[in-house]
Order: C-alpha cells, then sequence, then structure tokens
C-alpha cells in the first residue's frame, strides 16, 4: 500500500514535535519577591533612593542590597518557613524596620522548576519605623512570580 | 399547465438518469468493523521506566468507510522524583471521539488506515506532593501538599497509521496532540495528568501503538468511480471484483451518499 503523502509529512512532524517538547530545563522565575517601590513623600513620584541598603533582621552580614542606587522595585524574599519576616531598610543613610506578616502557599512553576511559595499579606500587620521612611501603602496583597507592586514606601 | 409538464418531465429525466447511471459505476465492497485493541506502549515504558504504570484500551465502531467512533480507557500510575520535589498521581481516562480514514476506499480495503482522530478526554485523578523544597535568602524549606482529587477535561488530535497484519488484526501507531481544558485542581495544578501527560506547555504530547482485533459485521458497497455509459457497453471491467453492484442492489448515482440494501453507498 502506498501511503499517501501528506499522512506521511503529518506523521513525521508529529514525531519531530513530539521530539522537540523534551526541554528540561528552569527558564521561569521561581522566586515570589515582594516588590517595592519607592516614592518622594512631597511630590508624590517615584524615586529611587541615592543608596538603598536591605538586609534581614539578624543578616546583617548578608545583604540584599549594599548601598546601591537606582533601585526600582526592590525585591525582597519571604521567609517561607514562618508566617513574618523583618527587614532593616537604609535609605539615603537612614535605617528603619519593616516586619511583615503573611500566610505562605505552595505554587507549581514547572515539572522543570518544581515548586516555590506565594505569599498572601495580612494588611493590619503591616509594622515599621519612620525614622526616614514616612509611610508605606500595600498595593497588592498577593506576592507571586508576576511582575506587580506590592508596596509602596514614600519616604 | 406547461409548469406541471415541465416538472413532470423533469422528474422522469431524474429518474430515467438515476437507473441509467447506476450501471455506470465501479464500487467496493468495505468491511465494517468492531474493534477491540490494547496499547502496547504502556508496557514497554514501563519495563523501560519504573515510574510510569499505564495501561490502555480501545474499543472502536466503524460508522462508514470513513468514520468510526472510538472509546479508550485507561489507568495510569505516574511518580516523578527529583532533587528539590516528589510527585505522585494516579487515576483512570477516557477518551471518546472519531477517526477519520483520508485513504480512499478503492486502497484500503478497510484494511488500512492513515489518518486523525478528535478526541475529547475525560481524567479522574488523585495527585500528591510528598515532598518538596525551596531555598532563598532565608534558608531551605521543606513542604508537601497533601492528596488531592481532580476531574481534568481536555482535547485530542492525534493523526497516525494502522494496517492489517494478519486476518482481523491490525497494528498501528498514532501521535497524540493534547490541550488541557481544565485541570480540575483547585490550588495547586498537577504536574501530570493520567490521560493527558504533562501539563507545563501550552501543548501535550503522547504516543499510542495499538494491537487491534477486528470484528466485521456488516459490508457496505462504496462507490470508487463512475464510467461513461460507451466504457460499460464495451463489457470491459479491469478488476472484475469491484463490479459489485448487482449484488449490492445499488440505486443512486448523482449523490454522494446512497443506500443499498446492504448498506451504505458512497461515491469516490
Amino acid at each position: 500500500m502506498k501511503i499517501p503523502f501528506l499522512a506521511t509529512f503529518i506523521c513525521i512532524l508529529s514525531g519531530l514535535l513530539l521530539l522537540s517538547c523534551n526541554d528540561d530545563s528552569c527558564i521561569d522565575e521561581t522566586e515570589a519577591y515582594l516588590k517595592i517601590s519607592f516614592y518622594n513623600n512631597t511630590s508624590l513620584k517615584l524615586a529611587a533612593p541615592d543608596s538603598l541598603t536591605v538586609y534581614g533582621l539578624n543578616k546583617e552580614t548578608d545583604k540584599l542590597y549594599k548601598n546601591e542606587t537606582n533601585v526600582q522595585p526592590a525585591l525582597l524574599p519571604l521567609n517561607a518557613a514562618a508566617d513574618n519576616c523583618t527587614y532593616i531598610i537604609r535609605i539615603n543613610g537612614i535605617a528603619d524596620t519593616l516586619r511583615l506578616s503573611y500566610s505562605n502557599y505552595p505554587h507549581l512553576i514547572s515539572k522543570e522548576c518544581g515548586y516555590t511559595f506565594f505569599h498572601d499579606l495580612f494588611s493590619d500587620s503591616l509594622v515599621y519605623t519612620t525614622a526616614g521612611i514616612d509611610s508605606i501603602k500595600i498595593t497588592k496583597n498577593s506576592i507571586t512570580t508576576a511582575n506587580e507592586e506590592n508596596l509602596r514606601i514614600f519616604y | 399547465m406547461r409548469k406541471i409538464y415541465e416538472y413532470f418531465i423533469s422528474i422522469l429525466l431524474i429518474i430515467f438518469s438515476t437507473f441509467s447511471s447506476s450501471h455506470a459505476q465501479d464500487t467496493v465492497l468495505i468491511p465494517l468493523k468492531i474493534k477491540v485493541g490494547v496499547d502496547l506502549l504502556g508496557p514497554v515504558n514501563y519495563y523501560l521506566n519504573k515510574d510510569i504504570l499505564s495501561a490502555e484500551g480501545y474499543i472502536a465502531a466503524d460508522l462508514n468507510e470513513k468514520l468510526t467512533i472510538t472509546l479508550n480507557a485507561g489507568y495510569l500510575d505516574y511518580k516523578n522524583s527529583e532533587y528539590n520535589f516528589e510527585y505522585n498521581t494516579k487515576g483512570s481516562y477516557l477518551r471518546a471521539g472519531v477517526d477519520l480514514n483520508l485513504i480512499k476506499p478503492k486502497k484500503s480495503q478497510g484494511k488500512y488506515w492513515v489518518g486523525a482522530g478528535l478526541r475529547y478526554g475525560l481524567s479522574v485523578y488523585n495527585s500528591e506532593v510528598p515532598f518538596f523544597s525551596k531555598e532563598n535568602y532565608w534558608g531551605k524549606t521543606y513542604s508537601s501538599v497533601g492528596t488531592k482529587s481532580g476531574m481534568a477535561h481536555f482535547f485530542e488530535l492525534s493523526p497516525g497509521v494502522r494496517a492489517e497484519v494478519l486476518k482481523n488484526f491490525t497494528i498501528g501507531w498514532s501521535v497524540s496532540l493534547r490541550k488541557l481544558i481544565s485541570s480540575g485542581a483547585n490550588d495547586v495544578k498537577p504536574i501530570y495528568i493520567p490521560g493527558y501527560g504533562n501539563t507545563g506547555k501550552t501543548l501535550s504530547t503522547g504516543m499510542n501503538y495499538f494491537i487491534v482485533w477486528n470484528i466485521p459485521f456488516k459490508k457496505i458497497s462504496v462507490i470508487i468511480k463512475k464510467e461513461t455509459k460507451e466504457t460499460e457497453e464495451e463489457g470491459e471491467s479491469d478488476n472484475p471484483q469491484n463490479n459489485t453492484e448487482d449484488s449490492s442492489g445499488s440505486w443512486g448515482s448523482d449523490q454522494n451518499f446512497q443506500r443499498s440494501s446492504s448498506g451504505n453507498k458512497s461515491m469516490y
């Protein structure tokens, strides 16, 4: 029997498609960062600090940002082993403390990347000092791998 | 009155042309079959990879020389272990739809199939993540997700080939492209769904290699070409076995699908 050319072509193409889909590398974002934008308290416009230093409480030797400029937004990983974490945020040389409370829930990134944690921020649990920070506003409680702002810091 | 005459004459012409041309066609007898098969790739896969145990069966019935209604049913037990997670799922699934044979009846003879199937799939499954780990600035965190039940829905397009290798036994393979409609998961999306496959891509791919037992239940004569009356009068026929209109009692000509006493007739 002669197999029609079109059907043969479809079969071969399908086979190639099957082989081409076996890519095992992880290329997706796997960390659900708390995304913080910085605003000037006077103009109420986006304004990256001249100098930004951020680290976790009791992790002073392991800084997330160290005197960095033009950080907008800042990306802070949350502690999934706890339901809260505290950061030291030094904006233009003035240090403040920011404490966040949240819930954690697992999320599948992909078979290649595995699982991560997403978080839901508790709106009424935001605690911070106001040495350099004027105020903080929550813009989105859900903390995921999506590129969405969660907090606005006015300084 | 003139219109009535025209109408009457037209009817007579149609009837005359119908009967006169019915003798100017070649037909081929195509057996319609009920098909029962099993997938051979499942056991082969399990022999090569003990993490995937699957069994799939297949039952189908020919509607005519081109269309077959099909029902696949299967069971799958899947385990995936990586450095940062483990995932287990098991469940049963059904895929129901139609197969379309693209080969012309004269060539297929009811024995060969090159075409594509279109299916709707339903999978009922349980999945669990016994452990997963996530490492970031704060350290490594371990967690798990308990057993969750789900019911997934999907569509499948499956081009393939099949051929009769022994009398009433067919083997053949098909490649499947599947599109998930709903995973049925409320919170954590499943990595793998029985009957569907990997949920991470836009389309999931799969493959089946079936051995099928065919049970003929009816024969239909299919018109395969239209001959001129002059050719018929010369009394020649290249393939006498194709001249079966007498036994099948054909009575149509210009319709694509016609009925006979022995079943359906189609023209090609």
